[in-house]
């Protein structure tokens, strides 16, 4: 017998040249739940993506019911029984829940919206599966596990029959984890499908049916969750190559530079995201960070570099406290910092290059001179760089925004590296960028470090930090869970474990090598 | 040719005058069944501000005090800051200004450069105010701005209604302001220049204002543009957080940027009262500070292009006027135009996007001709 789906020979290359999708063949049967684990950027959401109709395949072929179908958009989808559980939830947040629920396939009376039908619409199937809503509640008043529920009820009104979850539980409290869960349940039991995307292996094991690891835009298994253990899991979803082609000098490591201690953080929606962090970092040295993405890893480098101000604890340059100051106190002690998110953080696009190089040093001599800045100065600094760092453009006058991801990143490293710290900060430092670009960053890393600066590696890309780091420790849920002193003797299945919480060094063995 | 319309300035001159002539070509079109001559109107509406001498000066005059308040605006908007606060500015540096000069016993080399000095110091705190909410209060801008303009309105009635305004007036207006409060001509009445002196004086009243507007214009693009604060301003503008994250003091340069922006306001409402009206009348802004934004929108916030954006409008506004006393189009009509007028100039981005647009139109399509290359070449297989 058929499957219900079949995904066959799926490949997506984005324009930008990325490969999200590698030749992936996928099936999901009919009743089941099947859980999509990988890490960020393996290419499961664009899978699913492309399932649901969102993005279309560079090439392959998918089927329902043995059938082969082309989806031009969610619409086409949703047609053949496919819609998507946004984990931004789409609607509109000053309607009512029962209007969200129809909205854009509304019971009309006259022109105007059935409202009565509305709501009786959405109290029947909120009864029928179990998943309360209160039709009248307007959207924004309302807490977040229920505008989820609006969200699959939206989808159930028009009639799907297999529902793609994408990363659901990441909003909600444990609670309302449990009542998502219980729901699922009792989709299943009406005959639904469903798809459900996740890279936490507890939420894998309790609700799947069957689990499929992706990996680097391809599927490295599918089996039955009852078979699966999450040590193998964990192996399945981070096992990479490491780069032979970065050259590290071996150097030893120098002085104690920053000190982090008892460091925690809560958020504004009252969340601990980080929980008595302890660490520190040495000269020419890269200490890499390793662990799935919204384990801490974000608050941690907001608050050592003066953008978020921490609960409690500090970090200690030079004998100077450094946490809870201005971003300029923190760069002024000698931390650089490349943000995770270069668009928002790390540069303004529609500003010049030039203008971007300087904002860590435009109000110093020689750029400040007198009551001005020295235009002359700026383009020098501009020309400098653009050269040293091999940013492609034909002047630095442009604004960032005329160039390509990979050198608008440059733009960011060329700040950084060139205003000479001791500590450098790099979160996420080769991100969405092409390869060239990639390999002359971490290049540019490594030379740092073996010129005796300290650096801070984040990044969710395993094999980066395996492969840069000298020393390397895991973070799940705000916490270190382990310290590995020579990032050259760890596997990674080792680390895969310690980043997914399934295992976990004790206070004691960590504290000698912090 | 391409070249020539590739070249930023040339474009930007383009687009202005599109703006300004299809908003005159439909005001035209109104004009045509309207009016019973129309040709008439519309000339004088097109050339009233030249056929005298004293509509030139009132031209001029509307202009200078079109730059300072769009030099208001636009040194807030540059920063993103969508500060509604110039009338408010502009009410309390007429008030003060206009004390300055009715009251403090100083001959006029003091008492002018004083008055003028109040008020930029009042238009600098009525502008710290909503800088200082938003920065450390998160205030929305917009509302604050606008709350503060009521507050400064009633405050200008009230002093003049109970305080200044003399016993005997019959209206709500202050005694005249004596010659050692009032701005002088702009040409020095030395007997070189006496002939051409009196021919100002007679008709306009363009004072020393016109120089003092040139040399705002010059601060505040050197303010904007070439130093650290300008760095400053222009990056909170472009990207806040980007600001924050290299080490930008935001909080403490916002306000600064409106405070800054509030100098501007207060010194076009000196304008007014010491150089136009001669005294503190009520409304004095009328809808003043309100235009602005317009000056502002349509020079993009560049304090260099903003005279020439007020001079422009300023023209449209001048003729609007002179259309209304010497034809038989309605003082509503003219509204209409005049708002046309402003629609247009204001839809900004018709003409960029229309031309992104079509940018993006050929992108496309040249990307097809190149992914169906290779279908075409296994169809010969």
């Amino acid at each position: 017998m058929a499957s219900l789906v079949e995904m066959r020979n799926i490949v997506k290359i984005y324009s930008n040249g990325v490969v999200a999708n590698n030749g992936v063949d996928f099936q999901i049967e009919k009743g089941e739940i099947h859980a999509i684990v990988g890490e960020n950027g393996a290419g499961k959401t664009t899978l699913m993506k492309i399932l649901y109709g969102s993005e279309q395949p560079t090439s392959g072929e998918i089927l329902i019911n043995g059938e082969s179908v082309v989806f031009k958009s969610p619409l086409d989808a949703m047609k053949k029984g496919v819609g998507m559980v946004h984990q931004n939830f789409m609607q509109v947040p000053s309607f009512t829940a029962a209007e969200n629920v129809v909205l854009g396939h509304e019971p009309s009376k006259g022109i105007g919206l059935d409202k009565k039908k509305a709501i009786e619409a959405t109290k029947e199937l909120s009864e029928q599966y179990g998943l309360y809503v209160e039709p009248t509640a307007i959207t924004e008043s309302i807490n977040v596990g229920m505008r989820q529920r609006i969200e699959i009820l939206k989808i159930l009104y028009l009639g799907v029959e297999i529902l793609i979850f994408d990363e659901p539980t990441a909003v909600l409290t444990p609670q309302e984890t449990k009542d998502l869960f219980k729901a699922v349940r009792v989709l299943i039991e009406k005959g639904k499908t469903i798809v459900f995307i996740t890279h936490k292996l507890r939420e894998v094991t309790e609700i799947s049916d069957r689990v499929t690891v992706m990996r680097n835009g391809k599927i490295m298994g599918t089996l039955k969750t009852a078979d699966a253990t999450r040590e193998g899991l964990a192996r399945m979803m981070v096992g990479r190559e490491v780069f032979l082609d970065i050259h590290k000098k071996p150097v030893k490591r120098g002085q104690k530079v920053m000190s982090v201690k008892d460091l925690s953080f809560v958020s504004e929606t009252g969340h601990t995201m980080l929980r008595d962090l302890s660490f520190n970092l040495y000269a020419s040295e890269i200490l890499g960070v390793a662990g799935v993405e919204g384990n801490g890893q974000t608050e941690l480098v907001e608050v050592l570099t003066g953008l978020r101000e921490p609960a409690s604890g500090s970090a200690v340059v030079d004998e100077k406290i450094v946490t809870g100051k201005t971003p300029r106190e923190v760069r002024q002690a000698g931390v650089a910092h490349i943000p995770e998110d270069r668009l928002s953080n790390g540069l303004s696009v529609s500003a010049s290059i030039d203008d971007n190089l300087i904002v860590d040093r435009f109000f110093k001599p020689p750029f400040k001179k007198g009551l001005v800045i020295d235009q002359q100065v700026v383009e020098n600094n501009g020309k400098e760089l653009i050269k040293e760092f091999g940013i492609l453009t034909p002047s630095g006058e442009l604004p960032v925004s005329s160039l390509s991801g990979g050198n608008m990143q440059k733009v960011v490293v060329a700040r950084e590296f060139s205003s000479n710290p001791k500590i450098l900060i790099a979160a996420q430092p080769t991100r969405g960028i092409d390869v060239g670009a990639t390999e002359f960053i971490r290049d540019q890393l490594v030379k740092k470090r073996t010129d005796g600066t300290a650096v801070l590696l984040i990044s969710a890309d395993l094999s980066e930090v395996m492969s840069l780091s000298d020393r390397i420790i895991t973070m799940f849920e705000g916490e270190i869970t382990g310290v590995f002193p020579d990032a050259s003797k760890v596997g990674e299945e080792e680390l895969g474990c310690y980043m997914l919480g399934v295992k976990r060094q004790t206070a004691e063995e960590m504290e000698a090598l912090l | 040719m391409k070249k020539f319309f590739s070249n930023p300035a040339v474009r930007e001159v383009l687009r202005i005058f599109i703006a300004i002539g299809s908003a005159l070509l439909l005001g035209f079109i109104i004009t045509l069944f309207i009016s019973k001559d129309p040709i008439g109107a519309y000339k004088a509406f097109l050339t009233g501000p030249f056929t005298k001498f004293n509509r030139f000066g009132d031209w001029i005059e509307e202009s200078i005090t079109l730059t300072l308040v769009g030099l208001s605006v636009a040194i807030a908007f540059k920063a993103n800051m969508f500060s509604m606060g110039t009338q408010g500015q502009l009410v309390l540096g007429a008030l003060v200004s206009g004390v300055v000069a009715l009251y403090v016993p100083l001959p006029a080399t003091l008492r002018i450069p004083l008055a003028l000095i109040c008020a930029m110091a009042v238009g600098f705190i009525w502008g710290w105010i909503p800088g200082y909410l938003k920065a450390h209060l998160n205030a929305n801008e917009i509302v604050s701005t606008l709350m503060l303009n009521t507050i400064a309105i009633k405050i200008y009635d009230y002093l003049l209604v109970f305080y200044i305004k003399p016993e005997d007036a019959g209206y709500n207006v202050s005694a005249i302001f004596p010659p050692e409060g009032t701005l002088p001509s702009f040409i020095p009445n030395v007997p070189f220049f006496n002939n051409i002196y009196t021919l100002f004086t007679k008709n306009t009243d363009i004072t020393i204002m016109l120089y003092i507007v040139i040399l705002a214009v010059i601060v505040a693009y050197y303010l904007v543009f070439k130093t650290p604060f300008g760095y400053k301003l222009r990056m909170i503008g472009s990207n806040i957080k980007f600001a924050r994250y290299g080490g930008i003091d935001t909080k403490k340069t916002m306000i600064l940027v409106f405070a800054i922006s509030g100098v501007y306001g207060a010194l076009a409402g000196a304008h007014m009262t010491m150089g136009i009206q001669h005294s503190i009348i009520t409304n004095i802004s009328i809808s003043m500070a309100f235009e602005g934004i317009i000056v502002a929108i349509l020079a993009r916030n560049n304090p260099l292009y903003v005279p020439l954006t007020a001079l422009a409008y300023g023209y449209l506004r001048a003729g609007a006027n002179i259309m209304e006393r010497s034809s038989d189009m309605s003082r509503e009509m003219i509204a209409i135009i005049q708002a046309l007028i402003i629609l247009f100039v204001t839809a900004e981005q018709i003409l960029p996007t229309v031309q992104k647009r079509i940018e993006e139109r050929k992108e496309q399509n040249s990307n097809k001709e190149e992914s169906s290359l290779p279908d075409g070449g296994s169809h010969e297989l």
